[in-house]
Protein backbone atom coordinates (compact mmCIF):
# COMPACT_ATOMS: atom_id res chain seq x y z
CA UNK A 1 0.00 0.00 0.00
CA UNK A 2 2.74 2.46 1.00
CA UNK A 3 4.84 1.39 -2.02
CA UNK A 4 1.85 2.04 -4.26
CA UNK A 5 1.42 5.49 -2.71
CA UNK A 6 5.09 6.42 -3.24
CA UNK A 7 4.76 5.45 -6.91
CA UNK A 8 1.69 7.72 -7.26
CA UNK A 9 3.43 10.82 -5.92
CA UNK A 10 5.78 11.42 -8.93
CA UNK A 11 2.87 10.63 -11.26
CA UNK A 12 0.69 13.22 -9.50
CA UNK A 13 3.56 15.74 -9.67
CA UNK A 14 3.88 15.04 -13.38
CA UNK A 15 0.16 15.76 -13.82
CA UNK A 16 0.38 19.02 -11.89
CA UNK A 17 3.46 20.16 -13.84
CA UNK A 18 1.76 19.26 -17.15
CA UNK A 19 -1.36 21.15 -16.14
CA UNK A 20 0.63 24.25 -15.16
CA UNK A 21 2.57 24.04 -18.45
CA UNK A 22 -0.67 23.82 -20.43
CA UNK A 23 -2.16 26.82 -18.64
CA UNK A 24 1.04 28.84 -19.16
CA UNK A 25 1.13 27.86 -22.84
CA UNK A 26 -2.48 28.96 -23.32
CA UNK A 27 -1.78 32.32 -21.65
CA UNK A 28 1.39 32.95 -23.69
CA UNK A 29 -0.32 31.87 -26.94
CA UNK A 30 -3.22 34.17 -26.18
CA UNK A 31 -0.91 37.13 -25.61
CA UNK A 32 1.09 36.42 -28.77
CA UNK A 33 -2.09 36.11 -30.82
CA UNK A 34 -3.42 39.37 -29.42
CA UNK A 35 -0.21 41.13 -30.39
CA UNK A 36 -0.19 39.85 -33.98
CA UNK A 37 -3.68 40.35 -35.40
CA UNK A 38 -4.86 38.36 -38.37
CA UNK A 39 -3.81 40.17 -41.61
CA UNK A 40 -7.31 39.75 -43.04
CA UNK A 41 -8.74 41.63 -40.02
CA UNK A 42 -6.26 44.45 -40.60
CA UNK A 43 -7.16 44.53 -44.31
CA UNK A 44 -10.81 44.77 -43.33
CA UNK A 45 -10.07 47.56 -40.82
CA UNK A 46 -8.27 49.60 -43.48
CA UNK A 47 -10.82 48.81 -46.19
CA UNK A 48 -13.55 50.10 -43.84
CA UNK A 49 -11.83 53.50 -43.96
CA UNK A 50 -11.77 53.68 -47.77
CA UNK A 51 -14.40 54.25 -50.44
CA UNK A 52 -15.03 51.95 -53.38
CA UNK A 53 -13.59 53.75 -56.44
CA UNK A 54 -16.32 52.70 -58.83
CA UNK A 55 -19.55 52.45 -56.81
CA UNK A 56 -20.42 55.84 -55.34
CA UNK A 57 -20.81 55.94 -51.58
CA UNK A 58 -19.95 52.30 -51.02
CA UNK A 59 -17.43 51.14 -48.48
CA UNK A 60 -14.43 49.28 -49.90
CA UNK A 61 -14.73 46.55 -47.27
CA UNK A 62 -18.31 45.74 -48.26
CA UNK A 63 -17.85 45.94 -52.02
CA UNK A 64 -17.43 42.69 -53.99
CA UNK A 65 -16.41 44.23 -57.35
CA UNK A 66 -13.15 43.28 -59.08
CA UNK A 67 -11.72 46.74 -58.51
CA UNK A 68 -12.32 46.54 -54.79
CA UNK A 69 -10.91 43.02 -54.59
CA UNK A 70 -7.80 44.40 -56.28
CA UNK A 71 -7.56 47.27 -53.82
CA UNK A 72 -7.97 44.90 -50.88
CA UNK A 73 -5.19 42.74 -52.30
CA UNK A 74 -3.03 45.86 -52.54
CA UNK A 75 -3.72 46.61 -48.86
CA UNK A 76 -2.79 43.04 -47.93
CA UNK A 77 0.43 43.20 -49.99
CA UNK A 78 1.46 46.46 -48.38
CA UNK A 79 0.75 45.13 -44.87
CA UNK A 80 2.75 42.00 -45.59
CA UNK A 81 5.56 44.23 -46.85
CA UNK A 82 5.65 45.77 -43.36
CA UNK A 83 3.72 49.00 -43.88
CA UNK A 84 1.64 50.36 -41.02
CA UNK A 85 -2.08 51.05 -41.29
CA UNK A 86 -1.43 54.80 -41.56
CA UNK A 87 1.18 54.28 -44.28
CA UNK A 88 -1.28 52.24 -46.33
CA UNK A 89 -3.97 54.90 -45.93
CA UNK A 90 -1.44 57.59 -46.89
CA UNK A 91 -0.58 55.62 -50.04
CA UNK A 92 -4.22 55.48 -51.11
CA UNK A 93 -4.76 59.15 -50.34
CA UNK A 94 -1.66 60.19 -52.29
CA UNK A 95 -2.65 58.09 -55.28
CA UNK A 96 -6.39 58.64 -55.42
CA UNK A 97 -6.93 61.89 -53.53
CA UNK A 98 -8.54 62.68 -50.16
CA UNK A 99 -12.01 61.67 -51.31
CA UNK A 100 -10.89 58.05 -51.29
CA UNK A 101 -11.10 58.20 -47.50
CA UNK A 102 -14.42 57.60 -45.78
CA UNK A 103 -13.57 60.58 -43.60
CA UNK A 104 -11.49 62.98 -45.69
CA UNK A 105 -9.27 65.39 -43.74
CA UNK A 106 -11.13 68.56 -42.86
CA UNK A 107 -9.06 71.02 -44.87
CA UNK A 108 -9.38 73.06 -48.06
CA UNK A 109 -12.64 72.64 -49.96
CA UNK A 110 -13.70 69.81 -47.65
CA UNK A 111 -13.40 72.13 -44.67
CA UNK A 112 -15.76 74.54 -46.42
CA UNK A 113 -18.31 71.72 -46.76
CA UNK A 114 -18.12 71.12 -43.00
CA UNK A 115 -18.17 74.77 -41.99
CA UNK A 116 -20.83 76.04 -44.43
CA UNK A 117 -23.83 74.22 -42.86
CA UNK A 118 -22.76 75.40 -39.39
CA UNK A 119 -22.50 78.99 -40.63
CA UNK A 120 -25.89 78.56 -42.32
CA UNK A 121 -27.51 77.29 -39.12
CA UNK A 122 -25.98 80.07 -37.01
CA UNK A 123 -27.12 82.66 -39.57
CA UNK A 124 -30.58 81.11 -39.58
CA UNK A 125 -30.80 81.17 -35.78
CA UNK A 126 -29.54 84.77 -35.67
CA UNK A 127 -32.04 85.78 -38.37
CA UNK A 128 -34.85 84.07 -36.46
CA UNK A 129 -33.94 85.84 -33.23
CA UNK A 130 -33.78 89.20 -35.03
CA UNK A 131 -37.18 88.66 -36.63
CA UNK A 132 -38.69 87.66 -33.29
CA UNK A 133 -37.22 90.69 -31.51
CA UNK A 134 -38.38 93.09 -34.22
CA UNK A 135 -41.88 91.63 -34.27
CA UNK A 136 -42.20 91.67 -30.49
CA UNK A 137 -41.05 95.31 -30.46
CA UNK A 138 -43.83 96.28 -32.92
CA UNK A 139 -46.60 94.36 -31.12
CA UNK A 140 -49.16 96.60 -29.25
CA UNK A 141 -48.75 96.12 -25.49
CA UNK A 142 -51.54 95.17 -23.10
CA UNK A 143 -52.56 97.57 -20.36
CA UNK A 144 -50.68 95.57 -17.71
CA UNK A 145 -47.39 95.74 -19.68
CA UNK A 146 -47.59 99.51 -20.29
CA UNK A 147 -45.51 101.73 -18.06
CA UNK A 148 -47.51 104.24 -16.05
CA UNK A 149 -46.79 107.82 -17.10
CA UNK A 150 -47.48 110.86 -14.90
CA UNK A 151 -50.49 111.82 -17.05
CA UNK A 152 -51.96 108.38 -16.70
CA UNK A 153 -51.37 108.46 -12.95
CA UNK A 154 -53.34 111.74 -12.82
CA UNK A 155 -56.17 110.12 -14.79
CA UNK A 156 -56.30 107.24 -12.32
CA UNK A 157 -56.39 109.68 -9.40
CA UNK A 158 -59.19 111.68 -11.05
CA UNK A 159 -61.07 108.47 -11.74
CA UNK A 160 -60.66 107.35 -8.10
CA UNK A 161 -62.00 110.75 -6.91
CA UNK A 162 -64.96 110.42 -9.22
CA UNK A 163 -65.70 106.90 -8.01
CA UNK A 164 -65.50 108.08 -4.38
CA UNK A 165 -67.95 110.94 -5.01
CA UNK A 166 -70.26 108.62 -6.91
CA UNK A 167 -70.28 106.14 -4.05
CA UNK A 168 -70.98 108.97 -1.60
CA UNK A 169 -73.94 110.22 -3.68
CA UNK A 170 -75.34 106.72 -3.86
CA UNK A 171 -75.06 106.36 -0.06
CA UNK A 172 -76.89 109.69 0.47
CA UNK A 173 -79.65 108.68 -1.84
CA UNK B 1 -48.97 83.78 -33.30
CA UNK B 2 -47.77 86.13 -36.03
CA UNK B 3 -44.18 85.79 -34.79
CA UNK B 4 -44.40 82.03 -34.95
CA UNK B 5 -45.66 82.16 -38.52
CA UNK B 6 -42.86 84.51 -39.51
CA UNK B 7 -40.26 82.27 -37.88
CA UNK B 8 -41.59 79.12 -39.55
CA UNK B 9 -41.67 81.02 -42.86
CA UNK B 10 -38.00 82.02 -42.43
CA UNK B 11 -37.01 78.42 -41.62
CA UNK B 12 -38.88 77.07 -44.67
CA UNK B 13 -37.31 79.75 -46.88
CA UNK B 14 -33.84 78.89 -45.63
CA UNK B 15 -34.45 75.16 -46.10
CA UNK B 16 -35.74 75.70 -49.65
CA UNK B 17 -32.68 77.86 -50.35
CA UNK B 18 -30.29 75.19 -49.09
CA UNK B 19 -32.04 72.45 -51.10
CA UNK B 20 -31.90 74.73 -54.16
CA UNK B 21 -28.16 75.28 -53.76
CA UNK B 22 -27.66 71.50 -53.33
CA UNK B 23 -29.67 70.66 -56.47
CA UNK B 24 -27.90 73.38 -58.48
CA UNK B 25 -24.53 71.97 -57.38
CA UNK B 26 -25.55 68.44 -58.37
CA UNK B 27 -26.83 69.56 -61.78
CA UNK B 28 -23.76 71.68 -62.51
CA UNK B 29 -21.33 68.94 -61.49
CA UNK B 30 -23.21 66.38 -63.60
CA UNK B 31 -23.11 68.47 -66.74
CA UNK B 32 -20.40 67.70 -69.29
CA UNK B 33 -19.41 71.38 -69.11
CA UNK B 34 -15.83 71.76 -70.26
CA UNK B 35 -15.36 68.25 -71.58
CA UNK B 36 -12.99 68.65 -74.52
CA UNK B 37 -14.74 67.83 -77.75
CA UNK B 38 -13.64 67.79 -81.39
CA UNK B 39 -12.12 71.15 -82.27
CA UNK B 40 -11.33 72.28 -78.73
CA UNK B 41 -7.80 72.54 -77.32
CA UNK B 42 -6.70 69.47 -75.36
CA UNK B 43 -6.24 70.41 -71.69
CA UNK B 44 -2.58 70.34 -70.76
CA UNK B 45 -1.43 68.10 -67.92
CA UNK B 46 1.66 66.62 -66.35
CA UNK B 47 1.88 62.91 -65.66
CA UNK B 48 4.44 60.59 -64.11
CA UNK B 49 5.14 57.59 -66.30
CA UNK B 50 5.61 54.07 -64.97
CA UNK B 51 9.29 53.15 -64.79
CA UNK B 52 9.39 50.60 -67.60
CA UNK B 53 6.81 52.36 -69.73
CA UNK B 54 8.46 55.62 -70.76
CA UNK B 55 9.62 54.80 -74.30
CA UNK B 56 11.86 57.75 -75.17
CA UNK B 57 10.11 60.17 -72.82
CA UNK B 58 11.23 61.60 -69.46
CA UNK B 59 9.84 60.37 -66.12
CA UNK B 60 7.31 63.20 -65.95
CA UNK B 61 5.81 64.40 -69.19
CA UNK B 62 3.61 67.33 -70.15
CA UNK B 63 1.12 67.02 -72.98
CA UNK B 64 2.26 70.39 -74.34
CA UNK B 65 5.79 68.96 -74.73
CA UNK B 66 4.40 66.53 -77.29
CA UNK B 67 3.25 69.31 -79.64
CA UNK B 68 4.13 68.41 -83.22
CA UNK B 69 3.16 64.79 -82.69
CA UNK B 70 -0.21 63.09 -83.02
CA UNK B 71 -1.26 61.88 -79.55
CA UNK B 72 -3.62 59.00 -78.92
CA UNK B 73 -4.58 59.62 -75.31
CA UNK B 74 -6.12 56.46 -73.91
CA UNK B 75 -7.70 56.17 -70.46
CA UNK B 76 -7.71 52.62 -69.10
CA UNK B 77 -7.63 50.51 -65.93
CA UNK B 78 -6.51 46.98 -65.18
CA UNK B 79 -9.96 46.11 -63.78
CA UNK B 80 -11.68 47.29 -66.95
CA UNK B 81 -12.86 44.36 -69.06
CA UNK B 82 -13.52 46.48 -72.17
CA UNK B 83 -9.96 47.83 -72.02
CA UNK B 84 -8.58 44.35 -72.58
CA UNK B 85 -10.37 44.28 -75.95
CA UNK B 86 -8.36 47.20 -77.31
CA UNK B 87 -5.01 46.54 -75.61
CA UNK B 88 -3.54 44.64 -78.57
CA UNK B 89 -4.79 47.20 -81.11
CA UNK B 90 -3.24 50.11 -79.21
CA UNK B 91 0.09 48.31 -78.98
CA UNK B 92 0.01 47.36 -82.67
CA UNK B 93 -0.69 50.96 -83.70
CA UNK B 94 2.11 52.23 -81.44
CA UNK B 95 4.62 49.85 -82.98
CA UNK B 96 3.49 50.70 -86.50
CA UNK B 97 3.23 54.48 -86.16
CA UNK B 98 5.77 55.48 -83.51
CA UNK B 99 8.37 56.37 -86.14
CA UNK B 100 5.83 58.45 -88.06
CA UNK B 101 5.23 60.94 -85.26
CA UNK B 102 2.41 59.22 -83.41
CA UNK B 103 2.49 58.65 -79.68
CA UNK B 104 0.08 56.41 -77.85
CA UNK B 105 -0.17 57.60 -74.26
CA UNK B 106 -1.90 55.44 -71.67
CA UNK B 107 -3.45 57.06 -68.60
CA UNK B 108 -4.02 54.55 -65.82
CA UNK B 109 -7.25 55.46 -64.04
CA UNK B 110 -8.20 54.46 -60.46
CA UNK B 111 -5.77 51.59 -60.36
CA UNK B 112 -3.22 50.12 -58.03
CA UNK B 113 0.32 50.08 -59.35
CA UNK B 114 0.91 46.36 -58.96
CA UNK B 115 -2.29 45.46 -60.83
CA UNK B 116 -1.53 48.02 -63.54
CA UNK B 117 1.99 46.75 -64.14
CA UNK B 118 0.75 43.18 -64.25
CA UNK B 119 -1.82 44.18 -66.88
CA UNK B 120 0.77 46.01 -69.01
CA UNK B 121 3.06 43.01 -68.84
CA UNK B 122 0.24 40.64 -69.70
CA UNK B 123 -0.56 42.56 -72.92
CA UNK B 124 3.09 43.07 -73.82
CA UNK B 125 2.58 46.82 -73.77
CA UNK B 126 5.51 49.06 -74.68
CA UNK B 127 3.87 52.44 -75.32
CA UNK B 128 4.21 55.15 -72.63
CA UNK B 129 1.91 54.71 -69.69
CA UNK B 130 1.48 56.76 -66.55
CA UNK B 131 -0.61 56.99 -63.45
CA UNK B 132 -3.44 59.48 -63.16
CA UNK B 133 -2.54 60.67 -59.67
CA UNK B 134 -5.58 61.95 -57.77
CA UNK B 135 -7.55 61.68 -61.07
CA UNK B 136 -6.27 65.06 -62.22
CA UNK B 137 -6.05 64.10 -65.90
CA UNK B 138 -9.37 62.26 -66.00
CA UNK B 139 -11.02 65.22 -64.29
CA UNK B 140 -9.52 67.65 -66.81
CA UNK B 141 -10.87 65.52 -69.65
CA UNK B 142 -14.12 64.80 -67.79
CA UNK B 143 -14.08 61.17 -68.78
CA UNK B 144 -17.22 59.17 -68.20
CA UNK B 145 -15.42 55.88 -67.61
CA UNK B 146 -12.86 53.60 -69.20
CA UNK B 147 -11.89 52.91 -71.89
CA UNK B 148 -12.02 56.38 -73.39
CA UNK B 149 -9.71 57.75 -76.09
CA UNK B 150 -8.92 61.28 -77.24
CA UNK B 151 -7.20 61.84 -80.60
CA UNK B 152 -5.10 65.01 -80.40
CA UNK B 153 -3.52 66.53 -83.50
CA UNK B 154 -0.04 68.06 -83.93
CA UNK B 155 -1.37 71.46 -82.82
CA UNK B 156 -2.78 70.12 -79.56
CA UNK B 157 -6.41 70.20 -80.72
CA UNK B 158 -8.80 67.36 -79.89
CA UNK B 159 -10.00 65.91 -83.16
CA UNK B 160 -12.05 62.97 -82.00
CA UNK B 161 -13.19 61.26 -78.81
CA UNK B 162 -14.26 57.64 -78.55
CA UNK B 163 -16.04 56.11 -75.55
CA UNK B 164 -15.64 52.43 -76.30
CA UNK B 165 -12.98 49.83 -77.02
CA UNK B 166 -11.20 50.58 -80.31
CA UNK B 167 -10.19 48.24 -83.08
CA UNK B 168 -6.93 48.68 -84.97
CA UNK B 169 -8.86 49.83 -88.03
CA UNK B 170 -10.71 52.48 -86.03
CA UNK B 171 -7.41 53.75 -84.65
CA UNK B 172 -5.82 53.89 -88.10
CA UNK B 173 -8.86 55.69 -89.51
CA UNK B 174 -8.55 58.37 -86.86
CA UNK B 175 -4.75 58.73 -87.05
CA UNK B 176 -4.17 58.81 -90.81
CA UNK B 177 -6.02 62.09 -91.57
CA UNK B 178 -4.10 63.85 -88.77
CA UNK B 179 -0.79 62.59 -90.13
CA UNK B 180 -1.68 63.73 -93.63
CA UNK B 181 -2.10 67.36 -92.50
Amino acid sequence: MSANMSANIPLRRLWVVSLIACVLWLIVAGIVQAQTPDPSDRVHDIAKQLNCPTCAGRNLADCPTDTCMQWKQEIKDQLLAGKSQQEVLDYFQARFGPTVLQEPPKEGAILVLWVLPVIGLVALAAGGILVLRRVSAQRPKTANEMPVTSGQALDIEVEDEYVARLEEEVRKA
Amino acid sequence: MRNKKLFIGAVILAAVGLVGIFIAGMVLSAQPGNRPSAGSPAPDFAMTLYKDYRADLPETIKLSDLRGRVVVLNFWASWCVECTKEADALEAVWREYRDRGVIVLGVDYLDTESAALKYLQQYDTTYPNGVDLQQEVSRAYRITGVPETFFIDKEGIVRKTVIQALTKQALVNAIEPMLAE
